[in-house]
């Protein structure tokens, strides 16, 4: 029965603690490793305006839907490509690209178009010589619609059958990108 | 009342009286008799610890020691179908013992009685108990509740699972550690139960309508780690337990000291596990090892012949690896690792590293609980309880941020029970309260929007619950006995949730929820040895806090999850009917059918449309509320087929349905069925120059069925096909002067068989666990 008072006391202590306490208002996490925003630049080896594509979702995963863009490009012409990424939630705006570039032997890119004579050959690499995606030369043929698929892949196994030739099916390794842009070569 | 207290289940009755005194030449005498019939047992093994000296019973259950000296002697009682027990004797005169063991064999444990909690269970149950929780030193809690009917494992791959009775689990299912609800992140289906099964010596499945007494928002059944008993014994002794598995290349190493004097108790236990890559039948499972470390100690005070007092302390930390190749950033990866054989990133060598993905988890425990009786039927019992969880999960990440968790959650809960207790020979009845706090907070540095959001709730309970036994008592004890019960539950929950924008912004809610619960059973025996038992029980839950607020992509599933803030508390009615038959000491059959109704059942709804992020399109779930039903059937069945062979067979079957939208459930568990012979050697037999009690020889096998209740939308895979497990397991106990020895050894999945299990998150890229065999030492000193 002497318990029976603290007991009380306790139970007391406790109602008024949570009753009188909300938690603390929590500080927003700074997603460090969001990329928001992934444009594609391509520049025509004969002279010419640049095209860009650009995959644009400033609150992340959910909210509000992404805004993707993109620019016909010329038929039979060959184009010099760069990707970068950022993050647009930070201020000053935050450089992914550097970072995939610091990390390059663990990165990759993939490009997939669904017309087959749109190409996209790899014009950097790694320190083991491996391609890396983030400067590209993609070439066109004839004109036609379709689609092309950009994949970024983190700790892929590079040296698996076809990868380093941009072959995606044993690459394994986690997508940080996955984004499909619209071709309507003219 | 109190001198009834000391004794132990499968225990031990004796009475001692004196003749005559003499110096070393005295005698010891005495007869065994079974617990129950009171019927003399023979072929009892009689063993004086420190002469290394034992006899048997005769067919009239005596024994007689000679040449015995005035001083302190353990025997130690073993016998088929019993723990072997040991009492502690100091001699002085020649004596006389009265031994009464409880033969239970042969008869399923369907009324528990322990200690502290006479007669307070009457609904359908099942129990892990010492010897199989030490063999199974190896495995987790979960892993060790498996063999039972009517409970399935939720498992991610070998190293996490969940115990799932009668098709729930997770917030659904109470586990009690040592009495106290287990608090912590209860909700993820890839949480283990953060409990180290050594520290115990039995566990209880209560399979219920439903749990009045133990905590709120349990939808029935019970999971009980009871606490160890500590026995009268006043010297100091101990069990060391060391076991190594060959798939993982795994260490178990325990040890537990305890010593008893006639007012105070103590006991010590710490556990050290080590696991690496665990191996299917054809490659090695990379990062699927496993690191634990425990520590708990318990204090039993008696004041005086009418106050306990208890404490219990445990720490609980853990490193567990998550597969490697199942760690996948959108669909098109899922799809992939589908369709491949062997999952990515496999090796060829072992390895014991844990990298990420992986958890690590922390957890501690302080318990005081004290008991005071006024009169032999009038008693209070007050409980205090501290919980600490820290979890902390790691991902694969980019820009060296992956030794940073991206989720890290503390929870202490605070919890204050009282109850009154009040037990005659007809009636008892329980009356109590139960309080608690829950502080949830999302550590910082993750650099990730949490999945859960901070909140502080409150609860407050409070149950009567009563027992009539009616009609008159007679040798097969009483013709029918009443329970019922009545719960109220209040909860305020104050939530802090973090938007998904830009800028995110913190929303507060508030929420305040009141709950009912009931009971209502009878126990009878219509007729002689056919026992019958109907219950059903009314419960409430409230909805999770993921199930209202969680918001985001959980990588493991590869799906974004939704909760839903306006979410109801659920009710479910269940009625469970059991009907036990024990024709003789050699048969005996038990059948326990239920039915579970819910309104408002709570579940994860895959949503038409997609997501697009930058990772590609992603499936949405949301939790949704619908009308729900489960039912399901437990068989077991124990034959004794001649002196040394026993056979059990259990079944469990569950059907799910959601009733509204007229489509199964998932994660329903498909049928079970397991049956195992064991060999019991009913005397000691000589190898290696030694003698060996209790040699036990044991086939086992399991017959999975595909679980074919399930549309192609509800799932990325369709559920694996049906499986068949074949093992078998080996032990036997010597005995030296101070020490007994027990050598175990089990195989299981002997034919290597390539499986996945439906329940087995991590069927969608990889093979089940191949062949493994374990090899126990357990020393006791």
């Amino acid at each position: 029965m002497r318990t029976l008072p603290y007991y009380l006391l306790l139970m007391l202590v406790g109602s008024i603690i949570v009753l009188s306490c909300d938690p603390d208002s929590p500080e927003p996490p700074n997603e460090e490793e969001l990329i928001t925003t992934l444009i594609y630049t391509l520049s025509p080896d004969d002279g010419g305006d640049d095209v860009e594509f650009v995959f644009r979702d400033l609150d992340g995963d959910g909210g509000v839907s992404p805004i993707v863009t993109t620019a016909p490009l010329q038929a039979s012409t060959t184009y010099s490509g760069t990707i970068t990424l950022s993050n647009e939630t930070e201020s000053p705006v935050e450089d992914i690209t550097e970072e995939i570039r610091e990390e390059d032997e663990e990165h990759q890119f993939f490009f997939a178009s669904s017309l087959d004579d749109v190409t996209v050959a790899y014009g950097d690499a790694d320190s083991d010589s491996n391609p890396i995606g983030l400067v590209t030369t993609l070439t066109t043929g004839d004109a036609g619609m379709g689609t092309l698929r950009i994949t970024l892949k983190h700790e892929p196994e590079k040296s698996a059958t076809g990868v380093s030739t941009g072959d995606i099916t044993n690459a394994g390794g986690e997508t940080d990108i996955e984004v499909t842009f619209n071709l309507d070569v003219q | 009342m109190f001198s009834k207290i000391s004794l132990i289940a499968c225990g031990v009755l004796f009475f001692v009286s004196s003749l005559r005194a003499q110096d070393c030449a005295l005698r010891i005498d005495g007869q065994v008799l079974d617990g129950t019939t009171q019927l003399p047992l023979a072929y009892v093994s009689v063993y004086m610890q420190e002469r290394g000296l034992g006899v048997y019973t005769d067919l009239e259950g005596n024994f007689t020691l000679t040449d015995v000296c005035a001083e302190e002697y353990h025997l130690l009682f073993s016998h088929i179908g019993c723990e072997s027990e040991e009492i502690s004797l100091e001699i002085s005169r020649d004596t006389f013992l009265t031994v009464r063991l409880s033969h239970s064999a042969i008869s399923l444990e369907r009324v528990i009685i322990q200690e502290s909690d006479a007669s307070s269970i009457s609904q359908a149950s099942g129990t892990v108990k010492r010897q199989a929780i030490e063999d199974g030193a190896h495995k987790s809690i979960a892993d060790l509740l498996e063999d039972e009917s009517g409970v399935s494992l939720l498992k991610t791959g070998s190293n996490l699972s969940k115990p799932m009775v009668h098709g729930l689990y997770g917030n659904r299912l109470i586990m009690l550690n040592h009495g106290v609800p287990q608090a912590g992140q209860q909700w993820g289906n890839d949480h283990s139960p953060e409990i180290d099964p050594l520290t115990t010596d039995k566990i209880t499945i209560l399979k219920g309508a439903t749990s009045l007494e133990y905590a709120p928002g349990g939808m029935g059944s019970v999971v009980m780690v009871e606490p160890q008993s500590l026995g009268t014994e006043p010297h100091l002794h101990g069990r060391a337990h060391l076991a190594y598995e060959g798939n993982g290349r795994g260490t178990t190493a325990n040890v537990r000291l305890q010593k008893a004097s006639p007012l105070l108790a103590w006991s010590l236990t710490g556990t050290w596990k080590r696991y690496g890559d665990r191996r299917t039948p054809d490659y090695f499972l990379r990062n699927t090892g496993t690191r634990e470390f425990n520590l708990a100690g318990q204090l039993k005070r008696q004041w005086n012949d009418k106050s306990f007092t208890d404490l219990y302390i445990s720490n609980y930390s853990t490193q567990i690896g998550v597969l490697r190749g199942s760690h996948i950033g959108s669909t098109n990866d899922l799809k992939e690792a589908i369709q491949r054989d062997v999952p990515f990133f496999t090796e060829e060598k072992f390895s014991s590293a844990i990298d990420a993905p992986r958890q690590e988890v922390n957890h501690q425990l302080i318990k005081v609980s004290h008991r005071q009786y006024f009169s032999d039927e009038r008693r209070i019992e007050v409980l205090l309880s501290t919980q600490r969880n820290e979890r902390d999960e790691y991902d694969v990440r980019r820009g060296g941020r992956t030794d940073r968790p991206t989720l890290r959650l503390e929870q202490w809960t605070l919890q204050g029970d009282l109850k009154y207790i009040y037990e005659s020979h007809d009636w008892n009845y329980r009356l109590g309260t139960q309080n608690s706090l829950t502080l949830n907070k999302n550590l910082d540095n993750t650099g990730v929007l949490p999945l859960i959001p901070d909140y502080n709730s409150w609860k407050s309970g409070a149950y009567v619950t009563g027992v009539r036994q009616l009609g008159h008592a007679s040798e097969s004890g009483h013709r029918a006995k009443l329970d019922m019960g009545v719960r109220y539950d209040y909860e305020y929950q104050s939530v802090a949730f973090i938007s998904r924008g830009s800028p995110p912004e913190v929303i507060r809610y508030v929420n305040q929820y009141h709950n009912f619960s009931s009971l209502a059973g009878i126990n009878f025996t219509p007729i002689s040895k056919h026992d019958l038992a109907l219950h059903i029980g009314y419960a409430m839950r409230n909805p999770a806090v993921n199930e209202l607020y969680s918001n985001g992509l959980h990588q493991g599933v590869s799906g974004i999850e939704e909760g839903d803030p306006e979410l109801t508390p659920e009710a479910s009615v269940k009625a469970t009917l059991e009907y036990d038959w024990t024709p003789s000491n050699a048969f005996s059959l038990s059948v326990l059918a239920y039915y579970q109704s819910f309104t408002n059942y709570i579940y994860l709804q895959p949503q038409e449309e997609a997501r697009l992020t930058i990772r590609g399109a992603f499936p949405v779930f949301t939790f949704k509320q619908t009308d729900a039903s489960l039912k399901g059937l437990d068989l077991s069945m124990k034959a004794s087929l001649g002196r040394a062979l026993v056979t059990t067979v259990r079944y469990s079957y569950v059907h799910g349905r959601d009733r509204s939208q007229d489509i199964p459930l998932v994660y329903v568990p498909p049928a079970d069925l397991y049956h195992r012979i064991t060999y019991r050697s009913p005397r000691s037999v000589r190898i290696l120059g030694r003698q060996w009690e209790q040699l036990e020889l044991q086939a086992h096998q399991r017959y999975v069925a595909r679980q074919s209740r399930l549309l192609e939308s509800q799932d990325f895979l369709a559920p694996p096909d049906a499986y068949y497990l074949l093992g078998a397991s080996f032990s036997a106990t010597t005995i030296f002067p101070h020490t007994k020895v027990r050598v175990y050894s089990e195989v299981n999945n002997l034919l290597d068989t390539s499986y996945r299990n439906y329940l087995n998150r991590q069927r969608y890229f990889a093979d089940d666990l191949g062949r493994s065999i374990v090899l126990g030492l357990h020393v006791y000193f």
